[in-house]
């Protein structure tokens, strides 16, 4: 299925990672023995059906969630093992967008300062001014006004608030953002935004994303390669044509006949 | 995106504006402080100056009068003015309620905080200590404090208090933390790298506000009805019109029918405590974020 991986110039490598929750009696393995990769700028899918592990496995990339054992490569780095200022550095490379857009943001904190405080901390920009203007632009960037960069987050649709988190998220200028199911709240006409938005980034910006979903037409529609994610495995992985069209597992086969336009 | 956006305590006051019987409260409350302003400024001048004021001139010939045009809630048993020594009691009282606040209102803050956030050992720990402090019966641990503390008088009262009324707030900030941590936004702050103390103090802190604010509304009458029963008691204020020693001494010729001084002083540690706690519900309603939408 992956024949020639090594030759592939890769971003992100993932070597048979596992996530643990909990111990010994009560344990939940989440993520059992999986291993991917994902190129620059490609969108690589994470398909399955809730409860499979494929959140875990978002939140690992991200260290929000500590695997138990594997290895995640990101430039020469075991991300797996990071600590301190390396993590810190590789937060800057690797950055999440969650899937409440409702929750993600701080109900007390105008929107421009959960920015400008991202930026203080990773010492972006010299002063609070230089802080500003880098609001202005990524909000442009995510075609909000910048004006609004001013205002409390219960002032926003959900889909406008979807763009100030990937305004947040690109405030640290990744390679790699992690999409937990970024459209599955929203409403449809405004999910077409956002992964028309999610398709423009990737070309001005040259971002790769790890898009996770259950929407199997939302993955076809934006992703070039996909892995399907099963009881915390992947059971099946390839582009996202010949996974969607000529599915080899018989587990992608039920979950394609789940969904009445395939 | 409609009109210019306003903040949510801007949409909490509004709420609380819409509620008469805060506002009644409300305007109790600022009565009172000014009151106590007064009492301070009082205070002050007549420290400064080096005299003694009018509510500590004794007068026995003007002993035990009662309500009339000069003195309009009588005198009391030495010829004292009681409405002089009433202002000073609300000054003591708010000393005593605010000094006390400043105490145990960030002791609970942060050790609820650090509970809530780290879990593990710190949480163990901050839970066997507040489980220690909660289980002494209060009234008890705060006499064996004030006992304890060299200059018996109102410095034994602040710590006494100060040092035991933050169990009931660690509590509640522990629970609210520990909410608020697996929420999104804090997750994304994690996730952007943000450090635990600015994560703790400047995305969650704000967000449990609330309950700080509703706390202090309802713990500072319970101090200052401590502070009333300690002094009654004489362990506390001494040689201070506190409101403790002026039911105290109001008791002696109660049955003589000298009423006044024991009437206005209840009444006023009555509208204290019920407007504070009128308050403090009506502002817990305001406040909850629960309600926004």
């Amino acid at each position: 299925m992956i024949s020639n991986e090594s030759k592939v110039k890769t971003l992100l490598k993932v070597d048979g990672l596992n996530v643990i929750y909990g111990h010994k009696k009560e344990a939940v393995h989440a993520v059992k023995d999986v291993s991917f990769y994902i190129k620059p700028g490609e969108i690589f899918g994470l398909v399955g059906e809730s409860g499979c592990g494929k959140s875990s496995l978002g939140k690992a990339m991200v260290r929000l969630v500590d695997p138990a054992s594997g290895r995640i490569g990101f430039k020469e780095a075991n991300v797996a093992q990071l600590k301190g200022r390396a993590l810190q550095e590789y937060r800057r490379e690797v950055q999440m967008v969650f899937q409440d857009p409702y929750g993600s943001l701080n109900p007390r904190m105008k929107v421009g300062h959960a920015i400008t405080d991202v930026l203080t901390v990773h010492r972006i920009g010299k002063n609070m001014e230089e802080r500003r203007e880098r609001v202005t632009e990524l909000f442009e960037a995510v075609g909000l006004e910048p004006d609004w960069a001013w205002r409390y987050p219960h002032e926003f649709s959900g889909g406008q608030r979807q763009r100030i988190c990937i305004a947040r998220a690109l405030a640290l200028n990744p390679d790699l953002l992690v999409a937990d199911e970024p459209v599955s709240a929203l409403d449809v006409s405004v999910q077409a935004e956002i992964l028309h938005l999610l398709k423009e980034l990737r070309i001005t910006r040259q971002l790769a994303f790890l898009f996770i979903s259950h929407d199997l037409a939302v993955v076809r529609n934006l992703c070039d390669r996909v892995a399907v994610m099963y009881n915390g495995e992947i059971v099946e992985m390839g582009d996202v044509s010949k996974v969607i069209d000529h599915p080899q597992h018989e587990y992608t086969r039920t979950l394609l006949a789940a969904v009445p336009s395939f | 995106m409609s009109e210019k956006g306003k903040s949510l305590w801007g949409d909490a006051w509004l709420r609380l504006k819409r509620n008469r019987l805060a506002m009644v409260c409300l305007g109790l409350v600022v009565l009172f402080t000014a009151l106590a302003l007064y009492g301070e400024v009082v205070y002050r001048y007549h420290d400064w100056k080096d005299i003694s004021p009018a509510y500590q001139k004794t007068n026995l010939d003007l002993a035990y009068q009662a309500p009339s045009s000069e003195h309009w809630m009588g005198t009391d048993g030495l010829g004292r003015d009681v409405m002089a020594r009433l202002i000073q009691g609300v000054r003591i009282a708010y000393k005593v309620g605010i000094i006390t606040s400043l105490i145990a209102i960030p002791i609970g803050v942060i050790l609820g905080c650090l509970a809530g956030f780290f879990g593990g050992k710190v949480d163990d720990f901050i839970v066997w200590l507040y489980s220690t402090f909660a289980s002494m019966p209060g009234l008890l641990f705060i006499l064996a404090i004030a006992m304890v503390v060299p200059d018996n008088g109102l410095l034994g009262i602040y710590l006494g208090i100060g040092l035991t009324t933050w169990v009931g707030l660690c509590r509640l900030v522990r629970g609210e933390v520990i909410k608020h941590k697996e929420q999104t936004y804090v997750q994304a702050a994690k996730a952007l790298g943000l450090g635990s103390g600015r994560i703790i103090f400047k995305h969650i802190l704000p967000n449990i506000s609330h309950v700080i604010i509703v706390t202090f509304s309802l713990r500072f009458p319970a101090a200052v009805g401590t502070e009333v029963i300690m002094s009654f008691l004489g362990i506390g204020v001494q040689g201070e019109p506190s409101w403790g020693l002026m039911i105290d001494s109001a008791r002696m010729r109660l049955w003589q029918g000298m009423w006044w001084e024991m009437t206005f002083v209840t009444l006023a540690v009555f509208l204290l405590v019920l407007a504070f706690n009128l308050l403090g519900d009506a502002l817990r309603d305001a406040l909850d974020p629960r309600l926004n939408d």
